[in-house]
């Protein structure tokens, strides 16, 4: 088995890509979340390798969600998922702990690089 | 910063800026565009303009013509709220190309939606990301509405939401082709009341 990632982005769209090319490599997906909460809930409840995080999303947006799960497992590896415009925030998740991020749309070949990069711990 | 309120008249110079705004956006959401489809996008001058929000609906066609709308709001140093319309037909096949070709044959319709949804919100922050360039102004979207409706129900709903904005809204023409299909829309820029000053002031051409 490969590692495991949580899920977490709004979009039932691009939940589904991300499983697809992060499946393909091999890469266990233990579990999907569409919103903060749902992330930090599953999160602890997973325990996974790895988290991929969307930022604007409804009841707790991916920034606060990176605060809470950090709190509670300072090593969590989380990368961001960011579109164009929002890297004022990608700075704030960054600062909140997230190891790195990635711009939407996403280049598959991009994803597992950023993915694997961030499981090795570099930031 | 001065907020004056827009009286509907713009300089040459004023006009230029805008669509530099319009074009370097229009770039960026080809780019994006093209790595979400994974194909070659082909982008067409895009025409940038200020009109009164009257005028809105006859752009796609009346308020009855049937389209697919995106919507977010916009905050941070400044406000207002973007809208992308894109004709009917162009954004089925849009969803297309995304849904099939991706993920295989999935008809699946929430999954068609959410894909335009996410292209919408994409699309944007490639125009924000633009704009946030050429004026230094940070921002932020909010979660994107979607919607498939009459132009008129959709502009409607945008504005009931949306009740101190300025008369006038800033539109960009988005015209590409993937693969030699059409995909046709318009991204509407509402600022908030004085957003429009502190944007021109910003891009070196105040309103005086």
């Amino acid at each position: 088995m490969g590692p495991t990632v949580l899920i977490v982005d709004d979009a039932l769209f691009m939940r589904m890509m991300i499983r697809d090319i992060l499946t393909k490599d091999g890469f266990e997906i233990v579990g999907e979340a569409e919103n903060g909460v749902e992330a930090v809930k599953k999160y602890a409840e997973l325990n996974p390798d790895l988290v991929t995080m969307d930022i604007v999303m409804p009841e707790m947006d991916g920034i606060e969600a990176v605060r809470n799960i950090i709190k509670n497992d300072p090593g969590a590896k989380i990368l961001m998922c960011s579109a164009m415009g929002q890297q004022p925030m990608v700075v704030e998740a960054l600062e909140a702990g997230a190891k790195d991020f990635i711009i939407k749309p996403f280049q598959p070949a991009k994803v597992l690089e950023a993915v694997r990069k961030a499981l090795r711990g570099e930031e | 910063m001065s907020e004056k309120k827009f009286d509907g008249v713009l300089s040459s110079v004023q006009i230029d800026a805008l669509r530099e705004v319009g074009n370097i956006g229009a770039g960026n959401a080809a780019i994006a565009l093209s790595e979400m489809v994974e194909k070659r996008v082909e982008l067409s001058v895009p025409k940038a303009n200020l009109l009164p929000l009257a005028k809105v609906p006859a752009l796609v066609g009346g308020p009855e013509t049937p389209v697919a709308g995106v919507y977010l709001r916009v905050f941070g140093e400044t406000r207002g709220s973007i809208l992308l319309l894109l004709e009917r037909d162009s954004a089925m096949s849009l969803a297309d190309f995304m849904v099939n070709r991706k993920l295989g044959n999935f008809d699946d319709e929430k999954l068609r939606r959410s894909a335009l949804k996410e292209t919408g919100s994409i699309i944007s922050g490639a125009y924000l990301c633009a704009l946030s360039e050429l004026t230094g102004l940070n921002f932020k979207q909010s979660v994107p509405a979607f919607a498939m409706d009459m132009a008129g129900a959709i502009l409607d709903h945008v504005l009931v939401g949306h009740a101190e904005c300025e008369d006038y809204v800033l539109v960009v023409e988005t015209d590409f082709k993937v693969e030699g299909v059409r995909i046709q829309g318009h991204l509407i820029l509402f600022p908030d009341l004085g957003t429009l000053s502190v944007i021109l002031e910003r891009l070196g051409v105040p309103i005086e």
